[in-house]
């Protein structure tokens, strides 16, 4: 089917010319339809359909791992710092260089010098010497001390020497080997290149890894892995591995047990091509100076057939997919060979400078084409097609940076891939804006082009042949692919398009950015800090390679594998979205997104919570706990809770796998290093330190926060988890022994001798020595497992017990003064209202109280009988006491306070129950959500909009707007109200509302002093509990202070 | 008052760094790095940034970040309050802004599950309105969300609505963008020309009425497809619908002089498909063999794989002149030599055609030679190795048959191992 030619292309125009448009925004062509194609025949216009050079929809294909998992376990390796140098700091690397290699720096001009320099004291050195030096030598034993403290980090400013500065003045332009401008313009620029190099590496394009897929099995695909290793990546590895997948099941990419093949290569590899033909297998490697050329297949050991160096660095090499052993060379002189391995080399194409205008580049870049002797040739202002058997070759544009192809101006060609997989006929051109689908029979003018909206410039690319069926968007036909991969950030994009054959290419569907490394320690549980920067570090290293193993077959699936520069493979499985899959997730219009609903509840919550605490404080007594601790906890804790089950379950499981790796042992060894005993090895292992574990319920305990954004649309499996732990200790093992030394000491007194106890018969005491040494090896052992160091465990005597001071009997002052006193040191409020006992102002009050008191108990002889069963689920809920005053004492109907309770409380308690921590009531009050019937009606659920009835309807009815508006504005914005932010500010002024930030709370505890149905009852709450009266004149303030937004 | 100075300094500093073949050496390090991290536009922390501008910006990159990870919920939300971006005064931005919030909300309405066709319209409308600069871009793309979405008359008006629309000085980019438009509408007018005609075949083409109407769309059909054709492009759906018209109403000279254009000015890019309508359309004429043949025979030496070789090499083949056969040798070796046609069972008779009868001839042996001089290193193992031998059997055993007879033919030097595995077999 290839060899047709799409018989109707998208109409466009042919501007020839430089490109003059300038890279605008950020949005890339979202939201474009590009252009339109009629088909349909001469019909009635009912007939007619039409086709968009950028389809709406492509394929969705969702990751079965929210991060992409390690393949192999971290390898020793050097890592660069993942910041790129600043070439301002050129004056600290020539610092260094001259502490640390003061020999090369001022060797010369040291030997000379050293005769006329003494450094000896004065009062040491002996008569004849002394006579001697003082002739012909300066006395330098002063500086001594100054340069002494160069190897500590001091204020160079307070330890100078005047003499030492004379000396540097005079000097200076003498003593070093290498003068310091030329040092200092030299390594601005090495740091200049290395930046360049970190942004951008040249020499990495094509990709440095390669998959060559063998017979699929049934439920398999295995296939070679091609990849560099050793430290210096200059080792080419043969790996087999297989990849696993079944749908709703695990999907694994896993390598075989037995060893790769390994080979080692004189230089880094920079580029792997293959190409394959009948199951024969020919892998082309290129290194800076030197190609090699391996045949294997299926069963049989890879086998080298030749190498060969070149004079000048190479930078391209492509296996020819129609002959087994054609390998095109381009280097960096311009020339591209033909090398027929075995028969030698062939200079086919050879250009001084760019094709189409001076680039400054020397960057070259050769593919074959459908025709065995056309190649392309590509630099980085456009790609020729030539003719090698023509002997000047003959070349006829492809592809330039121009207008034709709407260009931007500074759009450099970055990448060329021949599609021979996907069409025989396609080329893939990549800049670092775009990527176009070319055409070799219609040169010149793109068939399709994307923006990529890619950081960084794609260097790496691996096409998904999509099913060449019929070319047509019907049925199980599949897009083909093209995953673009970038250098530094690490980025990969999956774009998709069909057609070429029977229609015109067109795209499919947004851009799809998938998972980067670095990204991945976001969602994992938290590392200690120095770990953490271990691991940014090597997880941010660049890009070096990318490749995919696509299984087909009914449960496809696609795993795309990324090189790192660190020699780390990660892999990511992504697999077709299915209908049914798309029902188990929760419908996305009625609910509220997780991460907003969660960060609503908390920060509703917390509010209530700490408000709620603080006037429940005295009611409560001693088994609340300390107010402090509850206002500071609830945010913690109701991250977790209140998240709907999805994420609850995640992050507690996460908590519970994850607090493994969180209470990460320490293999770095201490300064002493003796410490790296038997106990952290084991705990390194692998195995779960079961020890070490924490218990899951202490609310204190480390949380893995996952950032709200960052909501991971799949869950994190605990397999994964699992790789992902083991990566991780390995990785801390590996690098912790090279560690650099920190280059300076800190500069510290000694303070060894300066106060000493006189030793008591004599200083060595060998039993006292004994036990000190012991005590050491306990407190040792117990760090190592992390336990406490107990006297039970320690060989000691028996301290003496210090007998506890009485407990002070306050009931035994009897005089007004003590009981003053005892009761100021519960506050002002206790203190105040002991006076107000005292000079009888509350007497009134007091009265009431008591009358209301006889009422209530009324009430809930009436509604107990009613209440029996209801009160049964309140029990596991938190605000059993909290609603039960509100319920017993306000005129709410008893009924309908029941339905609203048991709606909202019910499923309450049953998240509650799920809950491992949620057990002691005092940790119960300080987790949930206190839901007071208050904020039921704020809330804005639907549900509890028929909570109030009677008398509570007759006071809400005084404000019905607030409800309204508040159930209005928590809806999440949807279809209609997307984009018209219009729409709500009308809404908010209908509402009445002075500002939206103003939590429903809020609102409803400034409106309760008014509200005759409440007052009442709040008044009555308020005297039950003391410290309402306050709590709720602070919450106003707090209030006023919010309004103020 | 929150003036972003920044941003509009920047422009002309990038306006600087795009003279790509004069540039001195200061500038091409400075093009080096924009070449390589191009960074975000729009994304890029301004030194003098507000909370507002700061607050949009990272709003514009949540939206962007949850937009290229398919997570269309959460930037549906974030949109919600992108547009407030609007309220900022900066005068030399606010044109890109409000194409990315057209292009950001398109996106999002695309993949939201319950976006409905008056959301589009108000998107639509109203940043088509809110700016003179982006007003024929929009128009052409709503008019196209219309015909996608079958409302061919709605998507008419719009497109008239464009047409007549003015603004200033005319850049290039606008002139392109309103050609585009009235060729669209002109397609349309086709369209409903088809219609008509079809409703009329039914009856009589003696109707005047219908007639006249039709007549009226061919007319505004045919003033700006024509005029759209004058532009070097490609415009096969132009074309194709201009040629049919003018067909029906026996222009021929017409149609052939578009035609004749389309293929052969050098200004217009080398399509492939301006040769195949020429060639179709000669030969719904009843062209002579010869200008078929000239028009396969420029078609062929662009596209020496097209399937339209197939009938040059018939065409080649069925002459009376000598030196076509040699020809048609050729044109069938060529299109062996790629990729898509090697297994392909008509090509490979063909060329068994071919030899056949030129080895009727007293010089086939040199005709022969001569053609695959240039092949004989790399044919034999791009066709006649023992996996071909193996694939073909398995495959296609007619075809192993003819590529059998004709090794001996096309190699007759080498010793291949072709048939070994396949012959035992």
């Amino acid at each position: 089917m290839d060899q047709r030619f799409p018989p109707q292309l998208f109409p466009s125009f042919y501007n020839s010319g430089p490109p003059d448009s300038l890279p605008e925004h950020c949005a890339g062509n979202w939201g474009c339809y590009d252009r339109v194609r009629a088909e349909g025949g001469s019909g009635p216009v009912s007939n007619w359909t039409f086709t968009p050079g950028h389809q709406v929809r492509g394929e969705t294909w969702r990751h079965t791992e929210p991060v992409p998992v390690p393949l192999l376990p971290p390898k020793r390796t050097f890592v660069s710092h993942s910041k790129p140098p600043d070439p301002q700091d050129f004056r600290e690397h020539m610092q260094n260089f001259f502490m640390d290699h003061s020999q090369d720096a001022f060797g010369c001009m040291g030997e000379i010098l050293s005769e006329n320099f003494n450094f000896q004291n004065r009062k040491t050195e002996n008569l004849s010497s002394r006579l001697q030096s003082n002739q012909n030598s300066v006395n330098m034993w002063m500086v001594k001390n100054v340069l002494g403290s160069l190897d500590f980090k001091v204020c160079h400013r307070t330890y100078r020497s005047r003499s030492l500065n004379g000396l540097g003045a005079l000097l200076s332009d003498a003593v070093h080997s290498v003068p310091p401008e030329l040092l200092g313009s030299l390594l601005y620029e090495e740091l200049t290149e290395q930046r360049e190099r970190m942004l951008f590496s040249e020499g990495a394009t094509g990709g440095a890894l390669a998959f060559i897929p063998f017979s699929e099995g049934s439920s398999s695909q295995r296939g070679c892995l091609l990849y560099p290793g050793n430290q210096g990546q200059n080792q080419l590895n043969f790996h087999n591995v297989e990849l696993q997948h079944h749908r709703g099941g695990s999907s694994v990419l896993t390598p075989s047990v037995d060893d790769p093949v390994r080979f080692h290569l004189k230089g880094p590899i920079r580029q792997i091509s293959s190409a394959s033909l009948f199951n024969n297998c020919c892998v082309a490697v290129r290194s800076d100076h030197l190609c090699g050329v391996w045949r294997f297949s299926e069963g049989t050991d890879p086998r080298l057939l030749q190498v060969v160096s070149t004079t000048e660095v190479a930078t391209c090499v492509s296996a020819s997919p129609h002959v087994l052993g054609e390998v095109l060379v381009a280097s960096e002189s311009g020339v591209v060979n033909l090398w027929a391995v075995g028969k030698g080399m062939l200079k086919v194409r050879e250009e001084e400078t760019n094709l189409y205008f001076n680039a400054k580049s020397s960057w070259r870049w050769c593919e074959f084409s459908a025709h065995p002797r056309v190649m392309l040739y590509a630099d980085r202002t456009g790609v020729e097609l030539t003719d090698i058997r023509s002997s000047p070759a003959r070349g006829h544009t492809l592809f330039r940076i121009s207008s034709t192809s709407a260009c931007r101006s500074g759009e450099r060609l970055i990448l060329s891939r021949y599609l021979g997989d996907a069409h025989s006929f396609h080329h893939l051109i990549t800049t670092q804006f775009s990527a176009y689908v070319v055409d070799e029979r219609f040169p010149s003018v793109p068939m399709l082009k994307w923006d990529h909206m890619m950081e960084s410039a794609p260097l790496f690319c691996h096409v998904l042949p999509g099913s060449a069926s019929s070319g047509s968007v019907v049925g199980g036909d599949r897009t083909t692919k093209v995953v673009l991969g970038s250098y530094s950030s690490q980025e990969i994009t999956m774009l998709q398009y069909s057609g070429g054959r029977v229609e015109a290419c067109f795209s499919r569907g947004p851009p799809q950015a998938l998972h980067r490394p670095r990204e991945s320690l976001k969602l994992l549980p938290v590392q200690i800090p120095h770990r953490l920067d271990t691991a940014t570090n090597r997880l941010s290293s660049p890009a070096a390679g990318l490749t995919c193993v696509q299984k087909k077959g009914a449960e496809e699936c696609v795993c795309v594998v990324q090189l790192t520069e660190a020699g780390d493979l990660f892999y990511q499985i992504l697999e077709p979205d299915r209908p049914d899959a798309e029902t188990s997730r929760p419908p996305a219009a009625e609910t509220l997104p997780p991460e907003r609903e969660a960060a609503e509840h908390l920060s509703q919550d917390s509010q209530l919570v700490v408000t709620d605490t603080s006037s429940d404080g005295e009611m409560i007594g001693p088994t609340q706990a300390a107010p402090r601790f509850v206002a500071e906890t609830p945010e913690r804790e109701q991250l977790s809770d209140s998240e709907d089950s999805q994420r609850g379950q995640t992050s507690r499981w996460v908590r519970q796998l994850g607090l493994n790796v969180i209470v990460n042992d320490d293999p770095e060894p201490h300064p002493g290093g003796e410490l790296d005993g038997a106990g952290t090895d084991a705990a390194e292992a692998g195995k779960e330190p079961s020890g070490a574990e924490e218990p899951l319920c202490s609310s204190t305990s480390s949380i893995p926060v996952v950032p709200p954004e960052e909501t991971p649309d799949v869950k994190l499996s605990k397999d994964v988890l699992a790789t992902w732990k083991r990566w991780l200790q390995k990785l801390m093992k590996k690098s912790c022994g090279k560690r650099p030394h920190p280059h300076l000491l800190h500069f510290t007194n000694s303070t060894e001798r300066l106060l000493h106890l006189p030793v008591e018969g004599g200083a060595g005491d060998p039993s006292e020595e004994e036990r000190v040494q012991s005590l050491r090896r306990d407190l040792r052992v117990c760090m190592s497992k992390r336990s406490l160091l107990l006297h039970d465990t320690v060989s000691l005597a028996a301290p003496d017990a210090v007998p506890l001071p009485n407990v002070v009997d306050t009931g035994a002052w009897k005089d007004e003064l003590s009981q003053r006193l005892t009761l100021s040191w519960q506050g002002e409020d206790a203190w105040r209202a002991w006076w107000e006992d005292k000079l009888g102002l509350n007497k009134e009050e007091k009265v009431k109280a008591l009358r209301r008191k006889r009422r209530r108990e009324k009430a809930v002889k009436r509604a107990s009988s009613q209440r029996l069963e209801l009160s049964g689920s309140f029990c596991s809920s938190v605000s059993y006491q909290d609603l039960g005053g509100f319920s017993d004492s306000c005129g709410w109907s008893s009924a309908a306070s029941q339905g609203a309770g048991s709606d909202s409380e019910g499923m309450m308690s049953q998240s509650q129950s799920e809950l491992p921590g949620a057990r002691s009531p005092s940790t119960m009050i300080c987790e949930t959500p206190v839901p007071t019937p208050a904020t039921t009606p704020a809330r804005g659920r639907p549900v509890d909009q028929r909570t109030p009835s009677s008398s509570c309807l007759r006071s809400l009815s005084q404000k019905p707007e607030v409800t309204s508006a508040s159930l209005k504005r928590s809806r999440r914005p949807s279809g209609d109200d997307l984009f018209t932010p219009q729409v709500r500010t009308v809404l908010k002024e209908e509402s009445g509302l002075p500002s939206p930030r103003r939590t429903p709370r809020a609102d409803l505890s400034r409106e309760d002093f008014h509200w005759s149905g409440f007052s009442q009852s709040l008044s009555q709450g308020s005297q039950a509990r003391p410290g309402l009266s306050q709590s709720s004149q602070a919450s106003q303030k707090k209030k006023k202070s919010r309004m103020g937004f | 008052m929150m003036d972003d100075v920044e941003g509009e300094l920047r422009r002309p500093e990038g306006d600087l760094d795009d003279d790509h073949n004069l540039s001195d050496n200061t500038s091409s390090r400075r093009n080096r790095k924009s070449m390589f991290s191009p960074g975000i536009p729009m994304c890029v922390e301004t030194l003098k940034e507000t909370g507002f501008h700061q607050s949009n910006r990272l709003c514009l990159e949540r939206i962007r970040e949850a937009m290229l990870h398919h997570r269309w919920q959460e930037a549906a939300e974030f949109m919600a309050c992108y547009p407030q971006t609007l309220e900022n005064t900066t005068r030399s931005s606010t044109k890109q802004y409000k194409e990315v919030i057209w292009r950001l909300s398109t996106e999002i309405l695309h993949h939201h599950h319950n976006s409905k066709m008056e959301d589009y319209n108000n998107i639509y409308e109203r940043i088509k309105h809110s700016g003179v600069k982006h007003y024929l871009m929009i128009s052409l793309e709503h008019s196209f969300h219309m015909l996608l979405n079958g409302h061919i008359e709605d998507a008419k008006r719009h497109l008239l609505a464009a047409e007549s629309w003015r603004y200033g000085r005319e850049s290039t980019d606008q002139y392109q963008k309103v050609k585009l438009i009235q060729a669209y509408r002109s397609l349309l007018d086709y369209i409903i020309w088809c219609d008509k005609k079809f409703t009329l075949s039914g009856g009589n083409f003696n109707d005047p009425v219908g007639n006249q109407e039709m007549q009226n769309y061919f007319r505004q059909a045919s003033v700006n497809l024509k005029d759209i054709l004058k532009n070097p492009g490609v415009w096969d759906p132009f074309i194709l619908s201009y040629v049919e018209m003018l067909e029906f109403y026996e222009d021929h000279d017409e149609a052939l002089n578009v035609l004749n254009d389309y293929a052969y000015d050098n200004n217009f890019p080398p399509n492939p498909n301006a040769h195949v309508f020429l060639y179709q359309y000669l030969k719904r004429h009843n062209a002579p063999g010869t200008k078929l043949m000239k028009a396969l025979k420029i078609l062929c030496v662009s596209v020496p794989s097209h399937e339209l070789m197939l009938e040059y090499g018939s065409l080649l083949l069925q002459s009376e002149k000598a030196s076509h056969l040699p020809k048609a040798l050729g044109v069938v070796l060529e299109m062996l030599d790629f990729a898509c046609w090697r297994s392909n069972l008509d090509v490979w008779k063909h060329l068994k055609a071919v030899i056949q009868k030129l080895q009727l001839r007293e010089d086939w042996r040199k005709v022969v030679l001569e053609k695959m001089a240039g092949r004989k290193d790399w044919w034999p193992v791009l066709h006649f190795t023992s996996f071909h031998a193996r694939k073909d059997s398995e495959e296609n055993p007619e075809l192993m048959e003819v590529k059998a007879s004709l090794r001996e033919v096309l190699c007759p030097d080498i010793t291949l191992k072709y048939c070994a595995a396949g012959s035992s077999s």
